[in-house]
């Protein structure tokens, strides 16, 4: 179980990005963390693991304060949790194949890893990891010869890497064409299955009614609805996108659904 | 109002023009522009021109094959020699003559088309070069002599008349500047070379240093950033031939001086590039690597330098082909290499043709160099 309690966050330059937010993840939920670009979702994301340091408040998973962990732990814990991004955040230079390996690189030996050698059953981990989401051919690929969808696809094998409990995914989908975004999310649901918690970012609302198990909503760095997707109707959208944006959300919502 | 500020905005025109006129009026007269000068004066150039265009490239091994005849100065102070009928010979108008007359020497059935060289050869041993030049293609020349005092008889001993005919025995080889300017130009790629290395091995780390993404944080980072930062900029204020200069006076005339100044240059350089290559880096996959429990070696290791490493290598020779160039000029001020024998040979004044060779290789070397960059930037892209 995660525990987010009173999570503030204030950039340098005086931004308040998350204004006390609160929430629970249970072991093997789908929660889908809603809200316009620049509510704080990423911000909220970034706190879990802390590639970002939260102001005030504090995360815990099962008994492990987050927020407390000093840097050798806290390596410990970020490699339970895999991160998948919109950028997918690939070496652009590097082979498929090295860029999954990067995943594994918090459980090898610091020294022999710095020198490229891998134990063999890593090496495995990543040929099965690579079949896992269909790209085992791609391997000695460079990764920015593979499309925006092979690319991601190599995000989620590099994140498989890290046998993670838990997976970060900030708007997995927001730089992929909607086919696209459904194999990708079909991925990260069936890990799911598999009893993986997952912790996702998504723009489009059908999406949200598709494969969350639970949805919460940001505006502004404040949660503004956390419950089931079917309990977020017109008034609830409304609430939380604005009166402005309501009219082009909604008719996406009602032509994709 | 507004006439005011048109006659104001002419009036600062006028001043302006006036004011760059008087600027240009000076920098005519001190720089002593003649124009005319560079069509009158072209024919000085001519013989530089004609070095240049006749570099000192290969030399011939050969074999001196000598003919004498004697020839009594004056008549009867000794007897004449006997006239040789075939083979390689000489022949005079004269058998004899008197100080200071003139007569025609002749030489018959010599190599063709051979370097030759004539010279007294007096009773006491010394001799006197007369001329040198070459047998026309059937093995002959002629040429006017004077019967000098100085050739006269002693002790009823005749000076001799010699010809030395310098009959080829090997193919073209490389002449002696040849192989000066190969090796002189060998030690400018190397200086080169060398002064490139040791400033990448300096300038690597401390371009990360550098960089704002990798070491502007907290106070202290702050604070290296901007003293690393600072210390490429005033190394790069100094000038190569300066650094030259000055490195001349410390360690000698030489190559250590030349790679040493040209190291300093470098490392300014190649830091002031690397650092900005650091910092033009995409830091997704920093983030994504730190997100997965990798440490900060790991990062810099698997996130960062594959990034850096095809501009790094593409700055590293590109740098190593502007060092070249740079080398050679460095050579003028005691730099060694290359440019130290070209100031040389054209200090001498008798050079041109061994200079004209090692402008020839600069310039074959500066072109593969730069073509060979190109080619590498290009593949790295
Ligand atoms: N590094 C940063 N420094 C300052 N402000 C930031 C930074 N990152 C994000 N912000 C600001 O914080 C707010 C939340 O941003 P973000 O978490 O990226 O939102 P979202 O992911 O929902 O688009 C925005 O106003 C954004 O401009
Ligand atoms: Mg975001």
């Amino acid at each position: 179980m995660l525990r987010i309690q009173n999570l503030t966050k204030v950039y340098p330059n005086g931004t308040q990005a998350l204004k006390d937010v609160s929430f629970e993840v249970k072991d093997g939920e789908f929660l889908v963390v809603i809200g316009l670009s620049g509510s704080g979702k990423s911000t909220l994301l970034r706190c879990i693991n802390r590639l970002i340091d939260p102001t005030e408040g504090k995360i815990t998973w099962d008994d492990i304060d987050i927020t407390a962990a000093p840097p050798a732990e806290l390596r410990r814990i970020r490699r339970q949790i895999g991160m998948v991004f919109q950028q997918f955040n690939l070496v652009k230079r590097s082979s498929v194949m090295t860029n999954v390996m990067n995943g594994r690189l918090g459980y090898a030996n610091p020294w022999l890893s710095l020198l490229g050698i891998w134990p063999p059953t890593d090496k495995q981990r990543a040929v099965k990891a690579l079949e896992r989401v269909g790209i085992a051919d791609k391997a000695s690929s460079r990764a920015d010869a593979l499309s925006g969808g092979q690319q991601q696809r190599v995000g989620i094998a590099r994140a498989l890497m890290q046998e993670p409990r838990l997976v970060l995914a900030d708007e997995p989908v927001a730089s992929l064409d909607p086919v696209l975004s459904h194999s990708i999310l079909h991925y990260l649901e069936q890990l799911n299955k598999e009893g993986m918690t997952v912790i996702c970012s998504l723009h489009f609302l059908d999406l949200v009614h598709r494969y969350a198990t639970r949805v919460i909503a940001l505006k502004d760095g404040i949660k503004v609805f956390e419950g089931l997707p079917a309990e977020i109707d017109r008034a609830k959208f409304k609430e939380i996108y604005g009166e402005e944006a309501q009219e082009v959300r909604a008719t996406t919502v009602e032509a994709s659904a | 109002m507004k006439k005011l500020s048109h006659l104001k905005r002419m009036v600062l025109s006028a001043l302006v023009i006036a004011a760059l006129v008087y600027l240009y009026s000076v920098s005519y007269r001190v720089t002593n522009m003649d124009f005319v000068r560079l069509v009158k004066d072209a024919y000085k150039a001519r013989e530089f021109v004609s070095a240049f265009l006749h570099p000192d490239l290969f030399t011939r091994d050969t074999e001196t094959v000598t003919i004498t005849t004697t020839f009594p100065i004056p008549c009867d102070s000794a007897p004449i020699s006997e006239p040789v009928e075939s083979g390689p010979r000489l022949v005079t108008s004269v058998p004899c003559a008197g100080e200071k007359e003139r007569f025609i020497l002749e030489g018959f059935d010599m190599a063709p088309s051979t370097e030759i060289a004539v010279r007294w050869h007096f009773p006491d041993g010394r001799v006197f070069t007369i001329l040198r030049t070459t047998t026309d293609a059937d093995g002959h020349f002629s040429a006017e002599v004077e019967a000098r005092a100085i050739a006269a008889s002693a002790g009823g001993v005749a000076s001799a008349i010699e010809v030395d005919t310098y009959i080829p025995i090997s193919g073209l080889k490389p002449s002696q500047a040849m192989k000066d300017v190969t090796r002189e130009i060998f030690v400018t790629i190397f200086m080169a070379l060398f002064s490139t290395t040791i400033a990448t091995i300096i300038a690597a780390p401390l371009s990360f240093l550098a960089a704002s993404n990798i070491t502007k944080r907290g106070p202290l980072g702050t604070s290296v950033y901007y003293i690393t930062r600072s210390f490429f900029n005033i190394m790069r204020s100094y000038d190569p031939l300066v650094m030259a200069t000055v490195f001349a006076f410390w360690l000698g005339y030489g190559p250590f001086a030349g790679t040493m100044a040209l190291t300093v240059v470098t490392v300014a350089s190649l830091g002031k590039l690397f650092s900005e290559a650091v910092e033009s880096i995409d830091p997704g996959p920093i983030e994504a690597l730190q997100a997965s429990g990798a440490n900060r070696m790991q990062v810099v290791r698997f996130a960062v330098i594959p990034q850096i490493v095809p501009d790094f290598v593409s700055f590293i020779v590109y740098h190593w082909d502007i060092n070249v160039r740079i080398s050679t000029i460095i050579g003028f001020v005691g730099g060694g290499g290359i440019g130290y024998y070209l100031s040389e040979k054209i200090n001498s004044m008798v050079g041109y043709n061994q200079a004209a060779t090692a402008i020839w290789a600069i310039v074959i070397v500066v072109w593969v160099l730069d073509f060979l960059s190109a080619e590498v930037r290009k593949k790295l892209t």
